[in-house]
């Protein structure tokens, strides 16, 4: 191996702990731990070079695997890829047993506290937690008093951010409970760092992330009021737009369940039901990332669009279990942390095995007087996140903030807790090519399992700071991730998701419910996935014909791009542009109507329109999507930004990016045909794609063949139409070299053999629309049937050579364009009633009704 | 006193409502001053799911749904109250200074004051703000009985503030009601319990109805009251003690309590989640007949 100097920079010998607080790698002697000393010899025998390579290829594999968090306030789109750090955080097997058995401790207290909170209240009869810090944080909502009614576990989820302490202790620094989040990226990481840094997972035995996700698996299933063998567990979501959506569609994914939102719910008969292509289905248990106050707008906040209204009064009725369940926001509060010791001893006559963040709550005297005091060394929070001020560090304060902050907690103090600033530990991070300290911050998780007991995931999701001697890890900040390996002292046994069946089981097949939404969007999908491929075609043929006109200046080639123009306003249907009054001009000049066209992303029907509603669509089904299918949206993203981002100025580098972005549509096509399962959901993607084809190239066509044009442009036309609908080819075989508009709208229209023809979109349609579930039986025909059927018969009975014939003053080709207009208006009759039909979830707009009280 | 109430509530769809799900807080609930004789709703259409229960403030909050389409949909309430003899206002017990409430509220959590917790603190359509305690300081000089300065706090704000059902909606912010100076009953008896919360007091929000009577000479229009809001403050060691500021009226036997809690938002009478329906009427008539 040739030492550069690079690498003599690197690793262990250059590893310190500058920052002099407590390291992860170091005993509390100052020795390297020796799972550490292996993991650091074996980063140095891999060298800098190669780490950073092996760190570009796990952020390749997050961003092709759709991994992202979403931001707010970002100015370029929301998304951000996942940051993963290839250098984990190594816990020995002895201080990992310590850890786990604090948390599951935690979680069993919390769930008694949780109950008795929203139960009999015995804590705040016998005093031992103060009322007003019970009452006075929005999290505890009163009307979900008194759902906890049965005697089991209810908190089904609990994760804790924990820090080491410079005394080598793990310190609890908060506990998020209503619906935590980070278990799928933790999952995500983990599946990266085997295909990237193989060899960590040779010379020791890490312990697996699947058989946690078992365990929530059979602990969700047991949560359900009846059909425990079988229940229906669906996967609340916010929607695309939630900071973590990616995580809730790959849980969904992971663990078979629907992904839905607030709008698939609804409450009959005092039970949850999905609504789904083909009816309701009796939901069991709703596992919830949706926070709680936002999930019934009947009884919680009334403003909110992502619950579902009669979702509490569903949970009274015991027929569908929530987790976690409504109300746990309580828990998220920072002034019980000084209350657990005595609560612990309380409730389970224990002590708390884990520390929590030294806390001081304001709404005691002493404890009062000792924040006042020390204001300028400690963090001051306020227990209501909504609380308007987060959390302020005193020392950073003016004196007259200070002053205004004392004079705020005088006033309410009980809103208000003090908290000691721990320097957390240090662990090694890759960053620029170098290991370097960092402060991290672990979050754990906890979940019921089968049995009914609290499982640890072993490992976690680990954060590091941003910068050198920053504390605050967040997502929000921009804080890269690490995978935690907890190192086994022997061997563990393969876990799958899989279940064994008895001998004589026979397994009932189900197929997972596919909710109305979701059958919406793929329609959709299918729709922009085909708008922007008719886009980029015909894009595509303008800018070589345009190429052309430039090369040889033909007066017919002119001519012919001028129609090509003109049907690009027509398809993308961005009027007035190259069509009406004053298109002269554009006609002459068409470059920057064309850029705009191909790529300005808000102009309804250009080409980057299309393709970011495409993503968008496709992303808000992710759970339905393979992970390959996953890629290809992506990279489809990826080489969209490269496009738009690259100046339009020569037509070579746009038609570059038109084929690359064709052959990427073209792949996904294909995965669509070879891969995707006939169930309703790809029938609902192939009739958007078939309807958006045929509508297409009716407008092509009424744009292009339905004008007269003079012969030599007429030959131009076609054949550019031909190709466009990628029909040239055969053209060629079959007429050889007449080009003749009765054989173009013979291939075009009436040949059902041919997949880019309108007879086989009709076809197909017909094919796809008969499998569609249906509430009407018997013989008579649905709207839709009617609809396809008549269009189907219209254009069978037309007749080509009378369809190209013209009277000689006519300007057009009169019958072609009825029969077009007539289809083109048939197939939009054809996706009203769909949509009517299918996608119900579209209840009408959703009333809120209060009466107010106004007596003089 | 027995008084027979009726209040009913019709909406009046555009277009169909497929599905309704509502919470109503219409039935009257007994307090150690009245007792619900009888009480019943009338749901049209037939809902097809409806349940009584109590809720955390002891009121008796009703669910039901409607999952037939409909046009229309009527409730109504059809109850008999008897209100037990008038209550002596100031009682010996009830006369402690407002600091001294103030202090004990904040410093007892016995298992009476534990009840008073919830109203202390913000509530949804209630903060508390300096600029709430300012105007309510003049009333709370030091040392004055509790009682007394909350009657003169009402009076004041009967006196500061006009009645004008056409500013109010259906949360009117606080700080906007105290900036212009005019509110609907609603909007006073949140004003009052912000004052008082704002000061270290607990005060609820109490939903109910009030007899009117006719002017002299006049008969008594049927359906023409409306329900009513007022406030209850706690005296602590002496119990709650009403007060109506929209009327600067200490709460009599003409008062019929339906339900409390924190503000509205607790105790709305009727609302509802509807699908569908489009443009929608709203129609209120209240009847408080006095029978013996």
């Amino acid at each position: 191996m040739t030492v550069t100097d690079e690498a003599l920079n690197f690793g262990v010998q250059y590893y310190e702990t500058r920052l002099g607080s407590y390291d992860e790698t170091l005993t509390d002697r100052g020795e390297l731990l020796p799972h550490w000393q292996m993991l650091l010899d074996s980063l140095d025998m891999l060298g800098g070079d190669k780490l950073e390579q092996r760190r570009r290829e796990a952020q390749r594999l997050l961003r092709d695997n759709g991994v992202t968090y979403n931001v707010y306030d970002e100015l370029n789109g929301t998304r951000r890829p996942w940051q993963l750090d290839p250098v984990p955080l190594l816990i020995d097997a002895d201080g990992w047993e310590k850890i786990a058995d604090g948390l599951q401790q935690r979680a069993v207290l919390f769930d008694l506290i949780f109950r008795d909170l929203y139960g009999d209240q015995r804590l705040l009869h016998k005093g031992v937690l103060p009322a007003e810090l019970v009452y006075a944080h929005q999290g505890f909502l009163f009307p979900c008093m008194g759902l906890p009614a049965t005697d089991a576990r209810q908190l089904a989820l609990h994760a804790v951010n924990l820090a080491r302490g410079p005394d080598g202790r793990m310190w609890v620094v908060d506990d998020r409970t209503q619906a935590p989040s980070g278990a799928g990226y933790a999952l995500e990481n983990r599946t990266v760092m085997t295909r990237v840094m193989p060899e960590l997972f040779h010379g020791q035995s890490i312990r697996r992330l699947a058989a946690y996700f078992r365990g929530l698996h059979e602990g969700l299933a047991r949560l359900a009021p009846q059909r425990r063998d079988d229940p229906r567990v669906v996967v609340l979501t916010p929607g695309p737009f939630n900071e973590t959506y990616f995580e809730h569609a790959y849980l969904a994914s992971y663990l078979g369940y629907s992904l839905v939102q607030g709008d698939d719910l609804t409450v009959r008969d005092g039970r949850v039901w999905l609504k789904s292509l083909d009816g309701l289905r009796q939901v069991d248990v709703i596992l919830r990332r949706v926070d709680d106050s936002y999930c019934d707008p009947l009884e919680l906040r009334s403003e909110s669009g992502l619950g579902v209204a009669g979702l509490l009064e569903a949970v009274r009725h015991g027929k569908v279990r929530v987790a976690n369940p409504l109300g746990s926001s309580a828990l998220e509060n920072p002034a019980l942390l000084p209350f657990l010791p005595g609560l612990c001893r309380y409730l389970l006559d224990e002590e708390l095995k884990l520390p929590s963040l030294a806390t001081w709550w304001c709404g005691q005297p002493l404890e009062r007087q000792f924040v006042l005091d020390n204001l300028d060394r400690l963090l001051v929070r306020n227990i209501n996140r909504e609380g308007g001020s987060a959390t302020l560090i005193g020392d950073q304060l003016t004196s007259a903030e200070r002053d205004l902050l004392r004079l705020r907690i005088l006033a309410e103090p009980h809103l208000y807790v003090g908290q000691e600033r721990v320097s957390f530990s240090t662990a090694p991070s890759l960053v620029d090519g170098q290991i370097v300290p960092r402060h991290a911050i672990l979050r754990t998780f906890v979940s019921l399992q089968g049995d009914g007991e609290y499982q640890v995931m072993p490992g976690g999701l680990t954060r590091v700071a941003p910068s050198e001697g920053t504390l605050a890890v967040s997502n929000q900040a921009g804080g890269v991730s690490k995978d935690t390996l907890v190192i086994n002292n022997r061997p563990e046994p393969h876990v799958s998701l899989w279940l064994q069946p008895q001998a004589n089981q026979l397994i009932q097949p189900q197929t997972r419910a596919l909710p109305s939404r979701a059958a919406d969007n793929l329609f959709w999908v299918g729709r922009y996935l085909e708008r922007t491929e008719a886009v980029a075609r015909l894009l595509r043929a303008v800018l070589q014909k345009s190429r052309e006109v430039r090369q040889f200046g033909e007066a017919e080639s002119l001519g012919c791009l001028q129609v090509l123009l003109r049907a690009m306003t027509h398809v993308t249907d961005c009027y007035p542009g190259f069509v009406g009054e004053g298109s002269e001009d554009l006609l002459n000049d068409p470059h920057e109507e064309l850029v705009s066209l191909f790529r300005d992303a808000d102009r309804e029907g250009s080409l980057a329109y299309s393709l970011k509603l495409f993503q968008l669509t496709a992303s808000s089904v992710g759970d339905l999507w393979s992970s390959d299918a996953w890629r290809l949206v992506n990279a489809l993203e990826e080489e969209w930004q490269e496009a738009s981002f690259s100046q339009l100025v020569d037509e070579d580098r746009a038609l570059f990016h038109l084929d690359q972005l064709m052959l990427k549509l073209m792949a996904f096509n294909g995965l669509i045909a070879d891969n995707l399962v006939r169930e309703p959901g790809w029938v609902m993607l192939d009739i958007g794609r078939r309807l958006e084809r045929a509508l297409a190239s009716l407008a092509l066509w009424r744009a292009t063949l339905v004008p007269r044009h003079p012969k030599g442009v007429a030959q131009q036309v076609m054949e550019k139409v031909l190709a466009v609908c990628e029909s040239l080819l055969t053209y060629r075989r079959r007429y050889r070299s007449f080009m003749h508009l009765p054989t173009v709208l013979e291939l075009l229209l009436l040949d059902k053999a041919h997949p880019r023809g309108l007879a086989f979109q009709l076809h197909q349609l017909k094919n796809d629309i008969e499998v569609l579930p249906r509430s009407t039986p018997g013989y008579r025909l649905a709207t839709d049937q009617r609809i396809l059927l008549e269009a189907e018969t219209r254009l069978f009975l037309s007749d080509v050579t009378q369809l190209a014939t013209a009277g000689q003053d006519d300007g057009v080709f009169q019958a072609l364009d009825d029969l077009l207009a007539g289809l083109s208006q048939a197939l939009w009759n054809l996706s009203e009633d769909l949509t009517l039909t299918y996608f119900s979830h579209v209840q009408g707009t959703r009333l809120q009704q209060v009466e107010v009280q106004n007596e003089a | 006193m027995l008084y027979q109430i009726e209040h009913t509530t019709l909406y009046e769809y555009q277009s169909s409502v497929s599905l309704c799900h509502n919470q109503a807080y219409l039935l009257p609930r007994e307090t150690p001053s009245q007792t619900c004789l009888t009480s019943e709703l009338r749901i049209d259409p037939q809902p097809s799911d409806l349940i009584e229960r109590s809720d955390f403030f002891g009121n008796r909050r009703v669910y039901f749904a409607v999952e037939q389409p409909h046009q229309e949909q009527k409730v109504t309430m059809l109850g008999q109250v008897r209100i037990l003899g008038e209550l002596s206002l100031f009682s010996s017990g009830q006369a402690i200074s407002w600091e001294l409430a103030r202090d004990r509220l904040a410093g007892d959590r016995s298992r009476n004051l534990l009840e008073a917790c919830p109203f202390l603190y913000p509530s949804r359509h209630i903060p508390t703000s300096p600029a709430l305690a300012d105007y309510a300081r003049r009333s709370f000089p030091p040392g004055r009985l509790l009682l007394d300065a909350v009657k003169e706090l009402v009076a004041r704000i009967h006196c500061d503030f006009i009645y004008d059902p056409g500013f109010t909606t259906i949360a009117t912010p606080l700080d906007e009601v105290l900036e212009h100076r005019r509110g609907v009953c609603q909007d006073f008896a949140h004003l009052a319990i912000g004052c008082l919360r704002s000061l270290g007091l607990a005060a609820r929000y109490v939903s109910g109805y009030l007899e009117t009577l006719p002017p002299p000479g006049k008969t008594r229009l049927v359906g023409a009251d409306a329900s009513h809001a007022w406030i209850s403050v706690l005296v602590p060691g002496g119990g709650w003690v009403d007060f109506d500021p929209t009327n600067d009226q200490q709460v009599s036997e003409h008062h019929l309590t339906v339900a409390w809690g924190r503000d509205f938002a607790d105790v709305v009478p009727l609302k509802g989640v509807a699908f569908g329906g489009g443009e929608h009427k709203l129609k209120v008539a209240v009847d408080v007949q006095r029978l013996e």
